[in-house]
């Protein structure tokens, strides 16, 4: 490794690395917890002081996914609405923001700046406000505890952000590009298709994942909007806890069965991520 | 097949009052392709703006109208009571105390995620080995699901049997604090959930930045004598501001949209300390059904919220779009 | 220039935009609904496939329902369809049936701080009630509810639902009801009221009976007053044993108000918290006694750290996992695995007279339902004495009197169960409903908030109550209600 200017180590640096270290591994402290006590016997999980050594075991998620720990639906059907609903909210997300992105990148389109500023400041409008209306709405018109009632919503929330990420994305895509296609004759769709999606790509799976992650962890709409069909996860998860106490072992399988998914996604796709956290500011 | 060799070059008139960027990129459009490139963008902004509409402007305008009436969930319309609800908001200490917990909590969260992000930040983009491995675990916060992190610390924190009272009873602190009954510890603990789930976050923005900074001028100012501190404070950090800017303005808007964990955690006590608006509008709003007091703290709140936005398309808009917004 | 040369295009096509947007939520909210009721009427009416029922989980025991349904269905031919919620998506979906007029559901369960609000989108039953046709497949015999139960939970004025029945002891009687201008809007089933339970193995311990004696010199015993049950308490509490007392639900939400009427009612105080005249009694000598006991206790250290924050769940988890020797609770609470000991149950301890805090769940029918006969017999069928009887195996919490006089009568076998249901048997006798207000959630809220300041010890009890006052003052104007000045 080249030792330049700027990565002698110093004092401070280590320190900073050090600090950066206590900091990420306290951070999965929250995780191992979890992890750890759902894998106890009944019995071991919530005791003082704490059981290190015990039997590891499964029949806490058996429990949960069989909806055998006394929830009213079962966290095998919570997870399949989860995805339903997540897999359903980014692909309208994705489905509706490409178009208006590169509507939106197009410098012909005059309207532009004005709905670029607007869409992105949607992004401000807060969940618990527009709830009251969607609750109303939905209950008037039976969509209540059906996936387009969280779909839309979701896809509404995530839309600013993936708007702004594709877009910026297109932007990049020298305009020239695309005109010199079309005046070889190209539509404007073969330009998208064969000029426009193949560099789009990883924007678009930052937007989902991105999208992907609110979806799967949102709860409060699900909370007013859903009953049983289309409950998802982390509603599900607080019967847990309740009159007759917290149930330790069932609430960190739960837990566990919930995070895992959305984060062995977020793992694989953590380029992305950070890619895209960046919303274009990185040329 | 129209359009003239090198046209590109030629601005025509129109592009003095365009910005230069603008003008650079679409003086070859003909008239004819002009007006298709006004439709196709409409028709495609179609489905946006549908979404949209529906989820925004549609619940303001229900809102709006709501508040200006009586209504509970079951009582249909109600009556028309004027400006009474918003009186209600106005002069309730309970509710003015509520806005101002949620500006408290999201100032506080988003300056100690800032600053944490940013010395985070530092060490995650030394072009290390193991920064790789760094980037991934920091990762992983921001994915877990909210109001399971809000349950998993509620049981983490229980002075009886949490694993954080174990762990400080063995280093000989007391072991039985009750976090959730004290209004100050409430606050941390809530704060340092937020903390934990998006510093991270912020981090690899700041990360991002970071290495965006060029080599050059860092280089210059190490040969001139620079210390390391000094080249941080004065070539790095002016450098990635408009990062910063991102960050601070995209967590903002998230943190005053916290509900999951003060629902979880404190359900607004001990008393009142902890009552967020958000708490607030649920409570009202899910569980009394006054759908018209409610809509009336929801249109305060949204507009405290719109002056917001300037701030975001500044920080974004300005990061992302060099022909400004 | 430019812009003005585009902002009428840009207005046409953001309004074209609009436009489109809002036809579709139009067309959406235009969609025909089917409007219900009338159709149904009668004893011989045709009986529907299927019946849907909305109904509570864990909170209103559904295991217990659940498992009979069969039996219905074989003796009727009709499925019950049973839709079970956890109390916040319940308590919406109620609501939001209602407020949409659906028909969906033809029997749903109320909980008792919602009915004041619902009432009027209640079909009443009197007329079903007189009808023997309809009480063919089981008598819904209103005469045999514990009294106070049938009348805090079902009977109503629905014109004024603040109003409570004048004459709460009399059996229950539908002429009389209606003769007084109420009506019953419901059928009680899973009666839940504030009960005691207690390690029966430490308080039968020799060496803690011994210690007890030489401390305070008499005998211990479970405690009956709420002198005693503070000194049991304190007695108890041995924190480097992890032993408390008791537990205290002091955290900010309804439970804190529970505990509070309870001893509000104790204390001679009007456990419902607000009077029929909406005098706000709450606040009052009684209650600023009842708080300051409460505040005591706590202060004491005889309840569990976390405890001014801890709701049902904490309660319960820190007697189940054998942290107190006593606890308060709806239910018949179990120890948890690990955790060896015997539990015992007692009415909850009194000041000058007794009031433990109850609230019952009923099957009320939707007004708008399409098959209310056969929702009547459905709901007559699913409270009635034998299908009560059998739903005490998975520890339903009966509303009759014929029930608990089997349950935990003479001939009942001994044990933890049964002295269980005698006990709640006999705290329904005496328990405390909560007052009829449409926003009682929020004035409970209200108050709550002044217990757990109190019990904190952040402001003394009168103060806290004063402020409640206050607030609960805003809030019932708020409401539409007038609240007479404070005397």
């Amino acid at each position: 490794m080249a030792t330049t200017a700027t990565e002698r180590p110093t004092t401070l640096r280590l320190a900073g690395r050090g600090l950066m270290w206590v900091w990420l591994l306290l951070g999965l402290f929250p995780l191992f917890f979890m992890v750890v006590t759902s894998l106890k016997p009944e019995g071991a999980a919530r005791t003082r002081p704490v059981q290190w050594f015990f039997m590891p075991t499964l029949e806490n998620y058996a429990n949960v996914l069989s909806g055998g720990a006394g929830t009213s639906v079962g966290f095998d059907r919570l997870l399949f609405n989860s995805a339903a609903v997540t897999l359903g909210s980014t692909i309208l997300t994705v489905a509706v923001a490409l178009p208006a992105a590169y509507a939106l990148s197009q410098p012909t389109f005059r309207a532009r700046k004005r709905l670029s500023s607007w869409i992105l400041s949607t992004y401000m409008f807060p969940p618990i406000v527009a709830v009251i209306p969607v609750f109303i709405l939905a209950g008037q018109v039976g969509l209540i505890d059906t996936y387009p009632v969280l779909i839309v919503p979701y896809a509404a929330f995530n839309l600013p952000i993936a708007v702004w990420i594709l877009r910026s994305t297109i932007q990049q895509i020298p305009y020239e590009l695309q005109e010199a296609a079309m005046m070889d004759g190209a539509s404007r769709f073969t330009v998208m298709r064969q000029i426009i999606w193949p560099l789009v790509v990883p924007a678009v799976a930052t937007a989902s994942i991105l999208s992907a992650v609110l979806s799967w962890n949102e709860f409060l709409f699900s909370l007013s909007l859903t009953r049983a069909a289309a409950k998802t996860s982390p509603v599900g998860i607080q019967e847990f806890t309740g009159m007759f106490g917290t149930q330790w072992g069932s609430l960190t399988a739960g837990g566990t069965l919930i995070v895992a998914p959305i984060l062995v996604l977020t793992l694989i796709l953590r380029r992305r991520i950070v890619s895209g956290l960046t919303f274009g500011a990185v040329k | 097949m129209t359009s003239l060799p090198g046209g590109r070059e030629t601005a025509p008139g129109e592009g003095g009052r365009r910005t230069r960027d603008h003008a650079r990129r679409s003086n070859t459009a003909s008239p004819r392709r002009r007006g298709f490139g006004q439709g196709l963008p409409w028709l495609l902004m179609v489905p946006a703006l549908v979404v949209l509409l529906l989820m925004t402007i549609f619940p303001a305008a229900y809102l709006l109208w709501a508040s200006l009436h009586g209504g509970t969930l079951l009582g249909g319309n109600g009556q028309f009571v004027g400006l009474q609800n918003y009186v209600d908001v106005l002069t309730s200490v309970d509710r003015l105390k509520g806005f101002a917990l949620i500006l408290v909590f999201v100032v506080v969260a988003v300056s100690i995620q800032t600053a944490l992000g940013l010395a985070l930040a530092v060490p995650l983009s030394a072009q290390t080995r193991s920064s790789n491995i760094a980037t991934t675990i920091a990762l992983v916060p921001f994915a877990v699901t909210p109001v399971v992190s809000a349950l998993v610390f509620r049981e983490l924190f229980n002075p009886n049997y949490g694993w954080v009272g174990y762990f400080m009873g063995l280093v000989g602190l007391p072991d039985d604090i009750a976090w959730l009954s004290s209004t100050p510890l409430a606050w941390v603990l809530l704060i340092g959930i937020d903390v934990w789930q998006w510093t991270p976050f912020v981090a690899l923005i700041l990360m991002a930045g970071l290495k965006s900074v060029p080599q050059e001028p860092v280089e210059a100012a190490a040969i001139d004598g620079a210390s390391g501190w000094q080249i941080f404070r004065y070539v790095k950090l002016p450098m990635i501001l408009p990062f910063m800017a991102i960050a601070v303005v995209l967590r903002t808007i998230q943190a005053f949209k916290t509900f999951d964990s003060f629902k979880v955690l404190t359900n607004g006590g001990p008393g009142t300390s902890t009552e967020i608006i958000n708490l607030e509008i649920y409570r009202v709003a899910l569980q009394s059904f006054r759908i018209g007091a409610a809509s009336a703290i929801a249109i305060v709140f949204l507009i405290l919220l719109l002056t917001l936005v300037p701030l975001l398309l500044r920080a974004v808009g300005r990061g992302t779009d060099e022909e400004g917004v | 220039m430019s812009t003005k040369q585009t902002t009428p295009r840009h207005r046409r096509d953001l309004f074209i935009a609009s436009a489109t947007a809002v036809a579709s939520v139009a067309l959406v909210a235009c969609t025909p609904s089917v409007e219900g009721g009338g159709t149904g009427d009668g004893a011989d009416a045709e009986a529907p496939e299927k019946l849907n029922v909305l109904y509570a989980t864990a909170e209103a025991n559904a295991a217990a329902v659940q498992a009979i349904l069969p039996q219905f269905e074989a003796a009727t031919g009709i499925e019950l369809v049973l839709d079970t919620q956890p109390y916040d998506a319940l308590q919406q979906r109620v609501f939001a049936e209602f407020a949409s007029n659906s028909t969906f559901y033809d029997i749903v369960i109320v909980d008792t701080p919602w009915a004041p609000a619902l009432v009027d989108r209640l079909e009443p039953l009197g007329e079903y009630l007189e009808d023997e046709s309809l009480n063919d497949l089981a008598d819904a015999d209103i005469g045999d509810y514990i009294p106070k139960v049938l009348y805090d939970t079902a009977v109503y004025d629905a014109g004024n639902p603040v109003a409570r029945f004048p004459d709460t002891a009399a059996p229950g009687d539908v002429g009389a009801i209606k003769g007084e201008g109420f009506d019953v809007y419901g059928l009680p089933l899973q009666a839940n009221a504030l009960v005691m339970a207690y390690r029966k193995d430490l308080f039968e311990d020799p060496a803690q009976q011994a210690a007890y004696r030489e401390q305070y010199g008499t005998d211990l015993k479970v405690p009956a007053t709420l002198e005693e049950y503070a000194q049991v308490a304190r007695f108890f509490t041995q924190p480097d044993k992890n032993l408390y007392g008791t537990t205290v639900m002091a955290g900010v939400g309804d439970w804190a108000t529970d505990d509070f009427k309870s001893l509000l009612a104790a204390y001679g105080g009007n456990g419902t918290l607000v009077g029929d005249e909406l005098s706000l009694d709450f606040n009052s000598p009684e209650g600023v006694e009842a708080l300051t006991y409460y505040r005591d206790l706590i202060a004491s250290g005889a309840v569990p750290p976390g405890s001014t924050s801890a709701s049902w769940d904490e309660a319960a988890a820190s007697f189940g996992g054998g942290l107190t020797a006593m606890t308060m609770n709806y239910h018949q609470v179990q120890l948890d695995e690990g955790v060896d000991g015997e539990i015992g149950f007692a009415p909850v301890p009194q000041g000058v007279t007794s009031g433990p805090h109850f609230g019952t769940w009923m099957l009320s029918l939707n007004a708008n339902g399409q098959n209310k006969a056969w929702a009547y017999r459905a709901a007559a069928w699913l409270t009635a004495s034998d299908q009560q009887l059998a739903m005490t195996e998975n520890q339903l919490h009966p509303s009759r009197t014929s029930v608990y006089d089997e349950v935990s009568g003479e001939n009942a076998e001994e044990g933890p169960t049964t002295e269980f249901y005698d006990v709640l048997g006999q705290s329904l006798a005496q328990g405390q409903g909560r007052a009829r207000l449409t926003n009682y959630m929020e004035v409970s809220q209200a108050i709550a908030v002044a217990v757990n300041r109190a019990a904190s010890g952040v402001v003394e009890p009168a103060e806290a109550l004063a402020e409640a006052e206050r607030n609960v003052r805003t809030l019932l104007e708020q409401a539409g209600y007038e609240v007479p000045a404070s005397s």
